[in-house]
């Protein structure tokens, strides 16, 4: 785009300045390409300006209306629970929690240093449980569970290329 | 008598309750809303689609408008993201100048209106038709421009671009409608230009 049609454009469009708009305007009146160029981009701006809008199908206003509905049917739950009772909820176990730890705090007997002895757990011996029935089975499930997100991701490719 | 209220006062009905001033909210914008997401997306269908997905989408947001700018312009800028989304979700191409394919689309588009030889010839059909042949940006911008009647600014807002950027690309998109009717009309451009 040459510099002259670019000041006209600003010119047009009330872009430019007080000063450059009255220079641009004394230009037009006296330089006669310079006025063609602007009666020129003056039509062209009418033809645009004159462009229609185009129409959405009758039923526009209508299914926007029922689209509004819908979403306020089928509103998350979240948005519907009721906060006072999710309040009542935690304020019910923060004061349970307060009293146990009162309560252990209060029965605790601070001077009498007692060892803490922990409680033995047997724990069974993985060989008895990883025996060779286990391990094959357990490698047939993850065999059909590859097969299956195999088969997933090819009807997904598919699909995605129809 | 709904019909004089302002969007604003309009909203704030919505907002209280009245759900049929909503009504009159879409019908008011729905052609602009309509003509701007079919800018980008060049398929009635999916423009409308795009267009009911923007209402709802603002009807959801209507607390979030904070009315520091006009409700059209906030309600653009839905339209602005919620179209490029579309686009990029169903991985259109963003149409390079000189695609027929584009010109066979936008051709069916407005030729669903069966217009006579006549207003076939008529400048406003080539200018759709040109502007349809745009790019989407480019479209979008002479659209939000001329029909949004939105300003620089406000189109910077509605775009996420710095209102120089809008600019260039508002001198560019002109040159380009100019280029594109050129090559429409050929003999018949200087009756139009």
């Amino acid at each position: 785009m040459n510099n002259m049609e670019e000041e006209l454009w600003n010119y047009i469009d009330g872009f430019c300045t007080e000063e450059e708009r009255k220079a641009i305007a004394l230009r037009i009146e006296n330089d006669g390409q310079f006025r063609r160029k602007y009666e020129e981009l003056m039509a062209f701006q009418q033809n645009i300006s004159a462009m229609e809008l185009d129409e959405p199908s009758m039923g526009f206003t209508y299914k926007v209306i029922e689209n509004i509905r819908t979403v306020l049917i089928i509103k998350p739950l979240k948005t519907r629970v009721n906060q006072r009772i999710i309040g009542g909820i935690t304020a019910f176990f923060i004061c349970t929690i307060m009293l146990l730890l009162g309560y252990v705090f209060a029965n605790i007997n601070w001077l009498n240093q007692t060892t803490l002895a922990l409680p033995e757990i047997k724990l069974p011996q993985p060989n008895s449980y990883f025996n060779q029935a286990v391990i094959k089975g357990f490698l047939f499930f993850d065999v059909v569970l590859g097969l299956f997100f195999l088969d997933h991701y090819f009807r997904k490719l598919f699909f995605k290329k129809n | 008598m709904q019909n004089e209220l302002t969007d604003i006062e309009l909203i704030g009905q919505v907002l209280a309750g009245n759900q049929p001033a909503y009504a009159t909210l879409v019908k008011r914008h729905q052609r602009y809303v309509f003509t701007l997401a079919l800018r980008f997306v060049k398929n009635r269908e999916n423009a409308e689609e795009v267009a009911q997905d923007c209402f709802v989408k603002a009807y959801k947001s209507l607390t979030g408008f904070q009315q520091q700018s006009k409700f059209s312009t906030w309600l653009y800028s839905i339209v602005y993201t919620t179209s490029m989304t579309f686009l990029r979700r169903k991985k259109l191409n963003t149409f390079f100048i000189d695609d027929d394919t584009v010109f066979t689309e936008v051709k069916n588009v407005s030729g669903q209106m069966k217009m006579n030889e006549t207003e076939q010839k008529s400048q406003s059909y080539y200018v759709n038709l040109a502007i349809g042949k745009l790019l989407p940006d480019d479209a979008a911008i002479l659209t939000l421009f001329y029909q949004g009647e939105q300003s620089l600014e406000e189109i910077s807002a509605i775009t996420k671009m710095e209102t120089n950027t809008v600019k260039v690309k508002l001198h560019r998109a002109r040159h380009r409608l100019k280029e594109k009717l050129q090559s429409l009309l050929k003999n018949e451009v200087n009756e139009l230009l």
